[in-house]
């Protein structure tokens, strides 16, 4: 039997993060003198007590996890999490089933960012505050993952990015810490310029902070049922495009750039493919709509850039309804919410790096055919690919598309039609957000979907966000055996 | 340069069987008196004269193959043959440009059954009796390929099927045997189908038409209502039970009906492919009789049919089951891409090839939890060579690409979500009829644009060829000199 006692020590310490976090948005309501304060109080007080009886019933020394542990950790922390973030939607006066507030807050943490909050122009901030919060540590959280945690489970060729797997595991740990550190600098310091430019382009301060944190957590909560289209202007538009790729590219990057090593940045495949691929799609799809739709120019590629943009990075923030767009723009966005950002980006999809190496190895396998005894080295980023890691990338992408299926499958049970269940599912799984076709795209959302498709839903969104194979693993006999 | 000769040689060859095969349908025109015979003789004597050209040009005693001249064969082979076999729609009083003919002689040959022709109950017998023939050739040629060339070619882990060990010298003469046999066994079912449809009320025409069509799991019908116009559950059956004997591996049929019956029911791959089919029936009876209050008798009557159509890619329906709701549609846009057994008549992705990602997904969790442990992983109680996993992951990866990038150009003429996705999902695994009110069963695919028809046309190639086949023929490293 695996122990559990050290995951629930840490899942404590977890808690007790949120129940400090639910503070800011008490202080908020209760500032303004809105009695939701009490809400936000009381979600903080049941989570205080269940952090504190966990760190007390499950005290460690120092804290020491094997493989196994680190998996259910992983898993359970999202879950876990997830259910007590959901108290204040639960509590507040929304109307919301707990059905609804575990979906709120999933998407928070998730960064997915679909949402089943109607009327939020007229929400209280405390609540608007929260599922930005929510989708700030959930962005922190998933770098946090990406660097500390999934190279070291081997998910999905995440080995790949096991930071300088030839040192010894000592000075490995040190090394990470200070990176994790400087990388939450980073963030903090994107966040404060984002909000800054989203100010200066004439949003509210109160509006500007929350839009600086679902953008760079590529959550894409909004403060308005319009999301960025409420506002009708096109600088904040490209603000928030800008700043949703920023959230879209590892998060390192800028802590090289901060330590001027430009020529690592400028050498980052995975970065120049994603740009490549996003002005090439933003291209087609511009001129596609120019020639169908009328649209002029300028008004064509901004809306097209925020839309690419938004879904590509998995954030879903939207301005126009881009299924609207024709038959064309409805299956290139349904294709695009595979794609995903880089990895170690708050992004979520199938992600750049897994597309490079799936690519080089069908090139292999291309060239095998005619040469059956060639032995073609295969390269990423001037490195040798370890030799396990094309058959983890490929096997991920596959299991990827078979549980997008699955969930396809399951969501079309509950009533869901063809093109709302298949969007439905791959906007969860891949963290997007809005879907596709009139019940749950970008102009509507997920208020009347029944209940059962949102615990669906729900399961898809932290299934996309822990990678699939963390949470898979849960079900394998072998993790609770001995 | 690769030497084309022996590759136009093998072509010419062909192109005589595809003129003698011209021959039966003017013989039948003229016996009823139709002035369509003279269609066909000219387009026979038209190929005859490319045929004789070729073989007269090429001449060679005796045809040896290297890897890249196989790859050559296959590729042409099917194209140009398609190319020909199109001349007696072209030609006849049709009136179809040479894109509807086209689409119609590879729908044909690779056993699809996606028909451009609409008012078949009232078309000419010779029309009728050339789109059966070209199915049931094409049929044999898929069996032919899977034995003789895939696995000598190492197409998306079809070596897991090779006999390694043994010398090729000796192989080939046994080979030879094999096919002779397949072909008997192919011929025999043919006609022991024929006289079972006679027998249970169609007319003899029809009979052999609908026999030669499911055996080649092609799915041509003699009325535009597909099989359902026959309503009659003794047929019905009669379809059911051949339609699943050509997806199972003719190598194991000749052993079968040698007598060794065990060893067909005892193989994983017939074991897998008949139990998705049961599971599929089940939930599919299931459905109709919740969601749609179908009688009983009446929704396993339907399922079992429709489902095993779509699962051995015939294409035949009974209904139009695009009516079943989202769930039902669901299911058979998912059968489409499942296919039946390598070495049968049938497309799709194919079983054996999902039952190894599955293998590879119990291997790769037991793994994660245990990275240092060897777990060996076996096929049908032998060890997989270690290059397969990866190849037929790669394979069902680029099937998936294949399809949403057919989808997203037919979704570029125009056509709607559900018609582009299932059309190219229909097309590739080259099953017949898609999805949707345009090219559902109860549909056809006259109405689509030229441009879409060139697409599907080439999708269904694709498919037929395992892609790979097709795809190496666009590598510069193909034509370069070995």
């Amino acid at each position: 039997m695996t122990d559990l006692r050290p995951i629930l020590y840490v899942q404590g310490w977890l808690l007790l993060a949120v129940a400090a976090t639910m503070a800011l948005p008490a202080l908020a309501d209760g500032a303004v003198g809105y009695p939701d304060w009490k809400v936000f109080a009381a979600a903080a007080a049941f989570t205080l007590f269940f952090a504190v009886a966990a760190l007390v019933a499950f005290r460690q020394q120092s804290v020491r996890l094997n493989v196994r542990q680190g998996f259910v950790l992983t898993s359970v922390s999202w879950s876990v999490t997830s259910a007590f973030a959901a108290l204040p939607f639960v509590f507040a006066d929304l109307d919301l089933s707990y059905a609804d507030a575990f979906f709120e807050a999933v998407s928070g943490l998730t960064t997915t960012g679909s949402t089943v909050i109607v009327g939020l122009d007229a929400a209280p901030r405390g609540i608007l505050l929260w599922r930005g919060l929510l989708q700030a540590l959930g962005g922190l959280g998933i770098i946090v993952m990406a660097i500390l945690v999934l190279p070291f489970l081997r998910v999905g060729g995440m080995q790949l990015f096991h930071a300088e797997s030839s040192d010894r595991s000592e000075k490995v740990m040190p090394r990470l810490t200070s990176m994790i550190g400087s990388i939450a600098l980073g963030y903090g310091v994107l966040n404060l310029l984002s909000a800054i430019a989203f100010a200066a382009a004439g949003m509210d301060l109160f509006d500007a902070a929350i839009h600086a944190m679902t953008s760079l957590a590529t959550g894409g909560f909004s403060t308005k049922d319009a999301s960025i289209g409420f506002y009708q202007s096109p600088a904040i538009e490209w603000v928030a495009t800008i700043s949703m790729l920023l959230g879209g590219l590892p998060l390192v990057i800028y802590v090289r750039l901060a330590r001027r090593e430009f020529a690592a940045v400028a050498g980052d495949r995975q970065v120049r493919t994603m740009l490549i691929f996003l002005v090439v799609t933003i291209a087609v799809i511009t001129v596609w709509l120019m020639a169908t739709k009328g649209y002029e120019f300028e008004r064509a590629v901004r809306a097209v850039a925020l839309s690419v943009v938004s879904v590509v990075t998995t954030t879903g923030f939207v301005t126009e309804d881009y299924g609207a767009w024709g038959e064309f723009a409805l299956a290139a966005f349904l294709v695009l919410m595979f794609v995903g950002g880089c990895t170690g980006s708050t992004s979520g999809g199938i992600k750049i790096f897994r597309f490079q190496i799936a690519w080089l190895r069908f090139r292999v396998q291309l060239r095998r055919l005619t040469q059956p005894h060639t032995i073609v080295p295969m390269v990423y980023q001037g490195r040798t690919i370890p030799e396990d890691v094309p058959g983890s990338v490929t096997h991920f992408c596959l299991t990827y598309v078979a549980c997008t299926l699955a969930i396809t499958l399951g969501l079309a049970l509950t009533g869901l039609d063809f093109i709302a269940a298949l969007s439905g599912a791959a906007t969860a799984i891949g963290n997007v957000g809005p879907g596709l076709g009139p019940l749950i795209g970008p102009a509507g959302n997920f208020a009347s979907v029944p209940d059962a498709a949102k615990w669906i839903l729900s399961f898809a969104m932290l299934l996309g966000r822990l990678e699939i194979f963390t949470l898979l693993v849960l079900f394998s006999p072998h993790t609770w055996r001995g | 340069m690769t030497d084309f000769r022996p590759v136009l040689y093998v072509q010419g060859w062909l192109l005589i069987v595809l003129a003698g095969a011209m021959g039966i349908p003017a013989a039948l025109e003229s016996l009823e008196g139709n002035p369509d015979w003279r269609v066909f003789l000219a387009a026979a004597a038209f190929t005859l004269f490319f045929a004789v050209a070729l073989l007269a040009a090429f001449r060679e005693h005796r045809v040896r193959l290297d890897i890249r001249q196989g790859f050559l064969l296959t590729g042409t082979a099917w194209l140009v043959t398609s190319a020909f076999a199109a001349l007696p729609f072209a030609f006849s009083g049709l009136s179809l440009n040479y894109p509807d003919a086209f689409f119609e002689a590879v729908a044909g040959i690779t056993t699809t059954g996606a028909t451009v022709l609409q008012g078949l109950d009232r078309m000419p017998d010779g029309i009728l009796l050339w789109r059966a023939i070209l199915q049931w050739l094409g049929g044999m040629g898929i069996i032919v390929m899977a034995i003789l060339l895939l696995p000598f070619l190492r197409i998306g882990g079809t070596q897991l099927f090779h006999t390694e060990s043994e010398r090729p010298e000796k192989v080939m003469p046994r080979l030879e045997q094999t096919v002779l046999a397949i072909f008997a066994v192919y011929i025999g079912l043919t006609i022991a189908c024929a006289v079972l449809y006679r027998l249970f009320g169609m007319a003899g025409f029809d009979a052999v038409v609908h026999a030669m069509t499911t055996l080649a799991t092609g799915g041509f019908a003699n009325y535009d209502t597909s099989f359902g116009y026959f309503q009659s559950f003794a047929l019905e059956g009669t379809a059911i039970l051949f339609m699943i004997a050509s997806s199972l591996p003719y190598v194991l049929l000749v052993r079968g009906i040698r007598g060794d019956i065990g060893t067909v029911f005892h193989e994983s791959q017939v074991r897998a492919f008949l139990g998705l089919i049961v599971v599929a029936v089940v939930a599919m009876t299931w459905w109709l009789t919740a969601a749609l209050d179908h009688p009983f008798d009446q929704a396993l009557r339907l399922a079992m049919f429709n489902v095993t159509s779509i699962a051995t890619t015939t294409g035949y329906a009974t209904a139009d089951y695009n009516q079943w709701g989202a769930f039902a549609v669901l299911v058979f846009f998912l059968l489409m891409f499942v296919g039946g057994c390598l070495g049968s008549t049938s497309g799709g992705i194919k079983i054996f090839r999902l039952q190894i990602f599955l293998i590879r997904l119990r291997s790769q969790l037991r793994r994660l939890l245990q990275p240092h442990r060897v777990a060996p992983m076996t096929f049908n109680g032998k060890p997989i060579p270690e290059d397969v996993p990866i190849a037929v992951m790669t394979f069902i990866l680029l099937f998936f690409v294949t399809v949403l990038l057919l989808a997203l150009v037919l979704s570029a003429y125009g056509l709607d979500f559900i018609t582009s996705v299932s059309g190219a999902a229909a097309a590739l695994g080259n099953i017949g009829p898609g999805l949707g009110p345009i090219i559902g069963p109860a549909g056809h695919f006259g109405s689509l644009p030229d441009g879409a028809k060139w697409f599907l046309a080439l999708g269904m190639l694709l498919g037929r060829l395992e892609l790979f086949t097709l795809l190496i023929l666009l590598t510069p490293g193909l034509w370069r000199s070995a």
